[in-house]
Order: structure tokens, then sequence, then C-alpha cells
């Protein structure tokens, strides 16, 4: 027995009110969690959907430029030393850091230049798997190549070349079919063609080469320095961008998932408490007669203070811990619902389920104080006055 | 012990003020058994409240052991409300979610520190004493009216107070179940205790050593 008593047996006496109360907010608390978890799940979803439409890291040879001047001669930039990637170690470098879990698509590409009828063309060899990974919003006038025969091309090239999907073009002396051609996109594969980078690798007598490498990796949950500086540390002697254009947008978008997620919290966390705050109002004024019984009894301001807050405190630790759990299990239900079940799911964590008990108290203490302050100040003459 | 001088109190309803105690003094020494009687509406519950420290007097002075009550901080009205005085209300003086034992044991929850195994004994032991040994876990709900008053007496005697103040204790009980009360009283006398007793009864007025009267918020005898 001890202070404590005074507001659980209270409690206990009147369970449909207690009941009541938990169930509102512990609901608050069911919501936020939930919310909290879909919105990771749907944030992480929509980040790996986004990925889709375009790399968001590019890997190439470390190149010096020296400006050449001579003799009041401006001459441009040289470039030095320009040594194609290796394919297979620079990828399998790139989809071996400790954050692979973050990368979603690495595209590697060659790039070489040739003449066709007084015409320059850049041709670019890519490994089709991947590139349609970060380039789902390509659509063709005809079908993508589905074997190393044919090509796509670019719709400047096509124009360029006067060429259409279904014929035949020469490159490198083998003859190729076109397999379609893509809409504008308004990027620089408008201006290219496109073939599998097995056999430009091979008519190039360049195995194993490409230019650069393309990477499409997830950055929410890690910043993208983290990735670049560990694709960097695997392979020193590349030089590895981040696109940052690309990376904020895409973040912008999985964090507007995240601020709603969080907006409609807060309301429903101020909504909770507002019933807390209610609820213990009107739990004071019934008992001023209970307060002026203790007060006459030699409870001090702050006991009173004290047995309010404990109440507060109390619901909230109760409805802080059934919330997480029904909010957990919600999540996962939710999840269900939305068929948004397949790929990561959230994680249950004691750590979160720590937080909820502790910071949902403190946010029910908090919208009692008025409350309690109100019960406090209750003078020992009101025990007198019979109700 | 506990003297009070020139006391005045007016209570203002409807926006005017109605003079309730025009300037009473009351001296209690150790071992006193003073009852207050007057007719209803004379000011004696309301002359209770004040010396027993639940009302402020608009003037006056109250000195305890030679203390005025006036200068000193909440906290030490506090302790004494919680040890040396305690107060028994015609009715409604118990928390009804708490059991007779832990009603009786009220005083001592005041902190997180759990109430001790020699207080709870001693609680049990008052129980006994005022006949209700066998209700110490039942709820205050469930007591008849003069059950209720001897739990508050039980509390009395767990804080071994120094002054009992009691408003009509006998004022909403049957004349056998009164008597029984009174009897109890007249006990804790004997035992030592300073007693303040309102009442209407002349019958009980009679057991005390002093009788108080009042009337129009003077002491008239
Ligand atoms: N809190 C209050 N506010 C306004 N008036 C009050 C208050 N308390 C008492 N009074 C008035 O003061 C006067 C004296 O009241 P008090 O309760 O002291 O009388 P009493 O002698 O105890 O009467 P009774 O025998 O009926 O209990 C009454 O007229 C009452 O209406
Ligand atoms: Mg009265």
């Amino acid at each position: 027995m001890n202070l404590a008593t005074i507001p659980f047996k209270n409690m206990r006496r009147k369970p449909a009110k207690t009941v009541l109360l938990l169930s509102v907010f512990s609901l608050g608390v069911i919501s936020i969690v939930a919310l909290y978890q879909v919105s990771l799940v749907v944030g992480h979803n929509l980040e790996k959907k986004l990925t889709a439409f375009g790399a968001n890291i590019v890997v190439k040879p470390s190149t010096e430029t020296l400006s050449v001047s001579y003799g009041g001669f401006n001459m441009g930039d040289m470039l030095l030393d320009i040594e194609d990637l290796r394919e297979v170690e620079t990828t399998a470098a790139i989809r071996s850091i400790s954050l692979n879990d973050r990368i979603s698509v690495v595209a590697p590409k060659l790039v070489s230049m040739y003449k066709m009828n007084e015409t320059a063309v850049a041709v670019v060899g890519v490994r089709w798997e991947e590139e349609l990974g970060i380039k789902s919003y390509w659509a063709t006038d005809g079908a993508m190549p589905r074997n190393p025969d044919e090509v796509l091309l670019g719709s400047q090239a096509a124009r360029k070349l006067g060429l259409s999907a279904g014929d035949r073009l020469t490159l490198y002396g083998r003859d190729f079919t076109v397999s379609g051609v893509l809409y504008d996109t308004g990027s620089d594969d408008d201006s290219v063609v496109l073939m599998e980078l097995g056999r430009l690798q091979a008519m190039l007598n360049q195995p194993d080469r490409v230019s650069f490498v393309e990477v499409a990796a997830l950055c929410s949950g890690c910043p993208i320095e983290d990735i670049v500086s560990q694709i960097q540390t695997s392979l020193p002697r590349t030089s590895v961008i981040a696109l940052q254009n690309v990376v904020n947008q895409r973040m912008s978008s999985v964090r507007f998932v995240q601020k709603l997620a969080l907006s409609i919290s807060l309301v429903i966390l101020v909504t909770a408490s507002a019933m807390v705050g209610l609820s213990m109002l009107s739990a004071v004024n019934e008992r001023r007669k209970d307060i002026g019984i203790l007060r006459s009894l030699g409870y001090g301001k702050s006991r009173v203070f004290l047995i309010f807050c404990l109440e507060a405190g109390l619901i909230g630790i109760l409805a802080g811990t059934i919330g997480y759990l029904a909010g957990f299990g919600a999540s996962l239900k939710a999840l269900d619902f939305l068929s948004l079940s397949e790929g990561a799911r959230p994680i249950f964590s004691v750590t979160q389920l720590a937080f909820c008990a502790l910071v949902f108290p403190l946010i029910t203490i908090g919208s009692s104080l008025y409350p309690a302050w109100k019960g406090a100040s209750i003078e020992p003459s009101r025990a007198l006055v019979s109700l | 012990m506990l003297e009070a001088i020139d006391i005045k109190k007016s209570f203002s309803s409807d926006g005017k003020v109605v003079p309730v105690l025009e300037g009473i003094s009351l001296k209690l020494d150790a071992g006193d058994y003073v009852s207050i009687v007057g007719r209803s509406g004379s000011g004696k519950t309301t002359l209770l409240n004040v010396i027993s420290t639940l009302v402020r007097p608009d003037s006056g002075e109250i000195t305890y052991e030679g203390v005025d009550l006036a200068s000193v901080p909440e906290s030490h009205l506090n302790g004494l409300r919680k040890s040396d005085f305690s107060v028994i209300f015609q009715f409604h003086h118990l928390l009804p979610y708490l059991t007779v034992l832990e009603n009786t044991l009220l005083p001592f929850m005041n902190s997180l520190k759990p109430v001790s195994r020699q207080i709870e004994a001693r609680a049990l032991e008052c129980l006994v004493r005022v006949g209700l040994a066998d209700k110490a876990r039942r709820l205050p709900g469930s007591l008849s009216g003069g059950e209720q008053q001897r739990v508050a007496i039980a509390r009395a005697l767990v804080k071994s107070s120094k002054i009992l103040f009691a408003d009509e204790p006998t004022g909403s009980l049957d004349q056998q179940t009164g008597d029984t009360i009174m009897e109890l009283l007249a006990e804790l006398h004997r035992d030592g205790m300073t007693i303040v007793m309102v009442t209407h009864e002349m019958e009980y007025a009679r057991l005390a050593d002093r009788i108080v009267e009042i009337e129009d918020g003077r002491i008239v005898h």
C-alpha cells in the first residue's frame, strides 16, 4: 500500500470508464504504430519502384584532365589515361559492398562511335535485363530486342538514319534488325543505337570492357554518401558519382509518404491526448470530495498532483504496450490488405516497444498536467461540501 | 494547546456578505473534552473547520502549541493534518474505492514508500478496538453509517492524533449506534485525547467536560 494504490484502486473500481479511456488511447497508439510501420514499408516499396525510373549513381573510369595551352593557343582540355572498366570485376565489386542490400540495379554500358553512310552514331551496349530495370519508362514503337541480332534505336537516331522498326542495318560489318524505336525520352537515349553488350564487346574485340556503370541504389534508411563511399572504397581506381538531383527527387517522394504518416499520427495523437486530458478533467471534478478528504488528511498539493499523474501514466504505459503490440499486428494485416506484403516486412523491435511504453505515458501525463494541477489546487475545505 | 482568538469569518452568497463567526475566542487544553452546541446555522461547523485548519478565518489568530498557524507554510499545516489533528465529518469521509483497512491507513499512504507492516498491524488493532475487525477488507459502500463513523475514529486512532474534531458524529445515526460512538469517544478521552465535538443533542453534549454554546456567531455560554 502506497500512494499508487489510490489511483490504481480508483481505476479498478470503474472498469468501464478505465477500459473506455484505455481503448481510446490504445486505439490512437495502434493507429500511429500501424501507420508508422506501413509508411516504412510503403516508402521502401515506393523507392524500389522509383528505381525503375533511372539510376542514381554512376561509376566511371577515373580521368585526369589537363588544360593545354601553348604559345597563346588554347588547345582545350585533354583527357588523359582513360582506361575502360572491366565489366565482371566492376559489377561484382559493386554487388559485394556491405550495404549491398541497398543496391537494386547494376547496369554496365559500353559506348562506341560508328560511322554509317557519313552519319556518325553512338552505339551503346547494354545488358537488357539490367537496363530495363532502370528504364521502365521506356516505350517503343515496335518491340524490345529479343536476341543479340536485334537493336533498339533512339528516336533521333532513327530519324537521322531513316530507319524504323523491322528495318535492317549493318554495324561493324554485321547485320542487325531494328526491333523497335524508342519514343522520345528527352534523354541521351534518344540519339543512340542500343544493342546487346556482349555482342558489341565481341565485335569491337574488347571482351569484358565497359565505359561506365549505372547503379540504382535505395537510399531510405542510409544516406547515398555511404553507398557511394563504399563503392569507391572497393573500386579505388574509378570515380563514383551520386546523381544528387535524382536522389533528392526520389527521397522527397519517399519522405512525402512518411511526412503524410507523421502528420496523420500527430492529429491522432493530439486527439487522443485531448481525450485523456478531458477525461482527467472530468475525473478531477468528480473527485473534488475525495481530494478534499485527502487534503484534510495532510496530503499536500504535490501529492494530489502526483496521484493524477500516476493515473495518467498508468493509462499511458498500458496503452503504449497494448498499442504497440496490436499496432504491429494491425500493420501486418494492413499490408496484406493493401497487397503490399511481398518484399519488405515490418520488423518487431523490443526497443520500439520499450520506447512506446515510455513515451506514451509521458504524453498522457503531459495532457493531464492541467487537470492534475486543477485537482491539486482544490482546498481541503472541499471535503466538507456534501455532494 | 490550541487557542483561537477573536475569530471572524463571513461567507458571501448572492453578492451579499453574510457574517458567520463574529469574534470567537476558544482555548483548548490537552485532555479537554469540549462540546459545541447551538441552533442550526449558528456557525458551529464553520468554527470547527476553522480551528481544525480546513477553513481559513478572515481575521483572528489560531495558535497551536505556541505557533501561529496563519504564519506557517502549507507543509506545516499538512503535517498537522496528517498527524496531530483528526476530523470526523458527519458523513462522506471515506474513499469509496479503498477498503476499510486502506481508508484507515490513508494518512500513511501519502508517499510512494509502502506503508510499513508495523503501522498496518496497528491499524488492524485500531479496527478491532472500534469493532470492525471482520470488515477490514470491505469497501465503505457496504458499511452502515455507524460503521463508517467508526472507520474514521479508527483512522484518528492509528494516527494517534492529539486532537479529534467531530462534527455531529452521531447526526445520521440511530440512538443505539449513536450511543456506541459516544462511548468510543469517551474511551478515547479517558486515554488522553483532546476532543472537540459539535452536536445538537444535549444528552451527548453533557458527556463533555465543557459545553460551549454559539448564537449568531458568538459564544454565549
Ligand atoms: N461555504 C459556505 N458558503 C456560504 N455560506 C456558508 C458556507 N458555509 C456555511 N455557510 C453559512 O454559514 C452559516 C453557518 O453555517 P454552519 O454550517 O457553520 O452552521 P451550523 O451551526 O453548523 O449549522 P447546522 O447545525 O445546521 O450544521 C449558515 O448560514 C450557512 O448557510
Ligand atoms: Mg453543521
